[in-house]
């Protein structure tokens, strides 16, 4: 065979296969139908009247979504398929009813509302980009990611051929140590530090629950995270036993595990230590030389995180809680900017990873995430909610909150449905990159010139305005 | 039963569904209580129910309905006008002009609407025949504009070609010399504020055989078009898009609608530059018949940031008295127009407020299937038939009529005889957030 061939057989570029991942537990319909029956009935018999024998005419309903389509029409609407278009009760405002199903509503908690679990569901079951007619429906604007737009750009670029040039852009990004440059000694051979990184394909971490977790979904994530190429992190319980899946899997060291670090069973590319230790930190060194040693931490940190840098750690995992905050209220997107600065004027952030978790439940939050200053987003509770958990009441603090799982999770559906999350999440970030022009997401990083804050946009809009000083400065 | 007799099943069930529908749309904005299920931040209750009252009666909603904002919190609805004393206010007889003119430089044709806005792109496709050919019917009985949209010109609308801008987009479907030829103005596309840097969609399932023959395309595939022009690297490349029309046809005034990236006044003086007439800023809250819905919220500036953005650089650069500039993407009102114009706009394009004067609800099913139950994103042959052109006009300029005593009513206290007055009036907005 020819070399052209042979290289052409071998061509693999990354792709997540996606299929169809339907919820296995039934969650409540987004819509309420009622249909006063005495009402329906009321209308049947009129267009029996009026239309005679024309049988179709007269069973001929507004709903083209099913709803009407039961054995007995509308005495039993099959609520389940209805889609909120309001049809119906434009014809018929005398007896058809159409209300948001507070049940439906209640999913979630107060930050992780019902609509981002609309909005993962689908992701989750599809694998698609949710794509909807109509313009932007939401607040203008708010706090958190919500103050905050993503640029683009009018004009092409040698380096963009927009929408048919997506499969061009690449995700991958690089965690581990690369110096600031390379040097070489007479021989042309690297001397010094050399970069020792891993790569992984899309800027997502699978980050799992640290608390009680069933072994089968660790096992979930773990698969995912191997089946994606990329990272898995899971407490070191329960990553004992995943040998099989051990290049995607990061087990979560605490002191106590010093000793017990040849039990995992495999060697592990990287570890995450639960704060920092010096006698684990030694023991992880010992026993994994070639593990890329990472400090998972809270962002209460950052302004140690410049000296832990100099005692070896490149990687960071910065951790606010399930809603975004740190101890001290501070928002995600903040101390993402603070944590990346941190670094930048120690003249080191080229040298060091920085990952963060927490408050990121959206497509839109991973690259705004980066443009903030992440390499790439441990994402938490958004996996949970794509293997349909039930939020126990307001879930903000980690350890104690409450997720229910379904009773019947079962690995293939629960790995697809990580993966289909993944895909749409990706394919999402795709939309970003080739609405700015960027042709690989590593060039996302810190990119703040890429990013347009609410707050400055409606300052150059509407200062001076009578009433926008006052209102304002409080 | 004669004239049901005479009939057939289809049209008896369009005829059933359309009067139904029609009593519906008079029902609800008298009714005590809203659908439960209607509305959202941006286009609550009580906008779309007043939309609805002012497409049927042409008058300005008296019932309590909120005609002026909506309940975003931001944008347009924390601004209001700081209207003076009763005692500086213009007489009630006093004439006030709408009217705008679209050309400010010495060449092409001098045309002018006679209000300050004008609708704009939905393509055949995303929108059905006879939504085009209401929106062109009402265009030419208004005095202004409807835009094609990228999906080309069906022969429908040639009729009304002096109210009809041809719209020339990435996908490039349907243009055509002679559709540039009719064309008083012929509108770049270079992006849209609902998917600013995405090009447009439109799904497989809405590429029927006559859309696809318009585009030139294999029915029922779907048409993602290019984002950008990928023959244009520069403002010279622009000015060579400019050329080529004007070569086709001297008269048309060339319009180039972008969206609003943080360099959109940039990008507005090079369209100037580059011999634009009209600048036209669509903002990322607008319109659309399919959007990634992560585009629709995330990327680019709302409208109401871009405005003033670009009117002061156009003013800093001395060539704001030569370019018109006009506005869209989340502009949703009578006053949602006369605010955009103080922020600096000249006029306001306009999009999903008629599709809500023809029956829209906003479901954001646009995309899903057959397309929109109302018969309007659709292009099925049985559903677009719920939505007739002539009543559809009708509703279009009845709404703008509304509009019209709306910002004569605005002007007149506001002391200004003329809407072109009101341009660039920071002075006279408040802010209420």
């Amino acid at each position: 065979m020819p070399e052209h061939r042979d290289t052409a057989a071998t061509y693999h570029r990354y792709h997540i296969p996606t299929q169809p991942a339907p919820d296995i537990e039934k969650w409540p319909s987004r819509f309420k139908v009622k249909v006063r029956r005495a009402g329906l009935a009321k209308l049947l018999i009129s267009e029996v009247l009026h239309y005679g024998p024309r049988k179709d005419v007269i069973l001929s309903r507004p709903c083209m979504y099913g709803v009407f389509s039961g054995p007995v029409g509308g005495f039993m609407p099959r609520e389940e398929h209805c889609v909120g278009c309001l049809r119906c009760t434009t014809e018929f405002p005398e007896f058809v009813r159409i209300e948001h199903n507070p049940e439906r509503r209640s999913l979630g908690d107060s930050y992780f509302t019902f609509n981002y679990v609309d909005q993962i569901a689908y992701e989750a079951s599809s694998g698609l980009v949710p794509v909807r007619g109509a313009g932007y429906r939401g607040k203008f604007g708010g706090e958190g990611w919500d103050g905050m737009w993503t640029d683009m750009s009018e004009i092409v670029r040698p380096t963009r051929d927009g929408i048919h040039g997506r499969e061009t852009i690449s995700t991958v990004v690089d965690i581990g140590y690369t110096p600031n440059f390379l040097q070489f000694d007479a021989a042309g051979q690297p001397i010094g530090n050399t970069p020792h990184t891993l790569s992984i394909q899309l800027p997502i971490v699978l980050d799992g629950p640290q608390n009680e977790l069933a072994a089968g979904v660790a096992q979930m994530y773990a698969r995912a995270a191997a089946e994606l190429d990329t990272l898995a992190v899971l407490p070191f319980d329960y990553a004992v036993g995943l040998a099989a899946y051990g290049a995607a899997v990061v087990p979560v060291l605490r002191p106590e595990h010093a000793r017990r670090l040849s039990q995992l069973g495999f060697t592990p590319r990287m570890v995450e230590m639960q704060g920092w230790d010096e006698a684990l930190y030694s023991a992880i060194t010992a026993t994994f030389p070639d593990a890329i040693v990472a400090l998972r931490t809270g962002f209460e940190e950052t302004g140690a995180l410049v000296s832990y840098a100099q005692r070896g750690i490149k990687v960071f995992h910065l951790l606010a809680d399930f809603h975004g905050r740190s101890a001290d209220g501070s928002f995600v997107l903040d101390l993402i900017r603070e944590a990346h600065k941190a670094f930048v004027d120690a003249g080191i952030r080229e040298e060091v990873t920085l990952l963060a978790s927490g408050g990121m439940i959206a497509a839109e939050h991973l690259p705004k995430a980066m443009i903030c200053g992440l390499d790439a987003v441990a994402v938490d509770t958004p996996l949970l909610v794509a293997l349909q958990a039930r939020f126990g009441g307001e879930c903000s603090a980690r350890g104690a909150s409450s997720f229910r799982l379904p009773g019947n999770l079962n690995a293939t559906w629960g790995v697809q449905r990580l993966k289909n999350l993944c895909a749409s999440w990706r394919d999402q970030l795709l939309e970003i990159l080739g609405a700015m022009g960027l042709r690989e997401v590593r060039r996302l990083r810190g990119e703040m010139g890429r990013a347009m804050f609410m707050k400055t946009l409606e300052a150059d809009a509407f200062a001076g305005l009578l009433g926008y000083t006052e209102a304002k400065n409080g | 039963m004669a004239s049901i007799a005479n009939k057939t099943d289809e049209q008896l069930i369009v005829e059933k569904h359309i009067s139904n529908l029609h009593n519906g749309f008079a029902h609800w904005p008298r009714a005590e209580e809203a659908p439960p299920a209607l509305g959202d931040s941006r286009w609550t209750q009580d906008l779309i129910l007043a939309t609805w009252l002012m497409a049927e009666t042409g008058q300005v909603p008296d019932n309590g309905l909120e005609y002026k904002i909506g309940a975003s919190g931001g944008g347009f609805d924390v601004l209001d006008f700081n209207i003076p004393n009763q005692d500086q206010w213009l007489s009630e007889d006093t004439e006030i002009d709408l009217s705008l003119p679209l050309n400010r430089r010495d060449d092409g044709a001098q045309l002018k609407i006679n209000i300050p806005m004008y609708g704009g792109g939905m393509s055949y496709g995303s929108i059905s025949e006879h939504v085009m050919q209401a929106r062109a019917r009402a265009a030419q009985h208004l005095g202004t504009f409807t835009s094609t949209g990228e999906g080309g010109y069906p022969p429908s609308l040639v009729p009304y070609k002096d109210h009809i801008i041809t719209q020339v987009a990435t996908g490039m479907f349907g243009v055509r010399e002679e559709t540039i030829q009719y064309a008083p103005i012929v509108e770049f596309k270079y992006a849209q504020g609902a998917k600013p840097g995405l090009g447009g969609h439109l799904l497989g399932d809405k590429a029927t055989s006559a859309v696809a023959a318009m585009r030139e395309s294999v029915p029922w595939v779907s048409l993602f078009s290019p984002f950008p022009f990928h023959s244009v690297y520069s403002v010279e490349d622009h000015r060579k898009h400019v050329d080529w029309i004007r070569t086709t046809n001297p008269r048309a005034l060339v319009s180039v609608k972008v969206s609003t990236p943080t360099d959109v006044d940039m990008v507005a003086v090079g369209s100037y530059f580059a011999g634009a007439h009209i600048v036209h800023l669509d903002g990322s809250y607008g319109g659309t018949g399919a959007a990634p819905e992560i585009a629709k919220k995330n990327i680019a500036m709302p409208i109401e940031f871009a405005i003033p953005k670009v009117h002061k650089y156009l003013v800093s650069e001395n060539v704001r008295e030569e370019v018109t500039l006009m506005a869209s993407g989340g502009v949703r009102t009578a006053y949602d127009v006369a605010k955009a114009i103080a922020l600096g706009a000249d006029g306001c394009v306009m999009g999903t407020a008629e599709l809500i004067a023809i029956g829209c609800t906003r479901c954001s099913n646009c995309e899903r299937g057959r397309g929109c139950p109302f018969g309007l994103t659709t292009t099925d042959p049985l559903l677009q038939q719920l939505m007739p052109a002539d009543w559809g006009q009708q509703r279009i300029i009845n709404m703008y009529n509304a509009y019209a005593i709306q910002l004569r009513d605005l002007l007149r206290k506001l002391g200004l005889r003329s809407i072109r007055e009101l341009r660039g009036r920071r002075d006279l907005l408040k802010y209420v957030g």
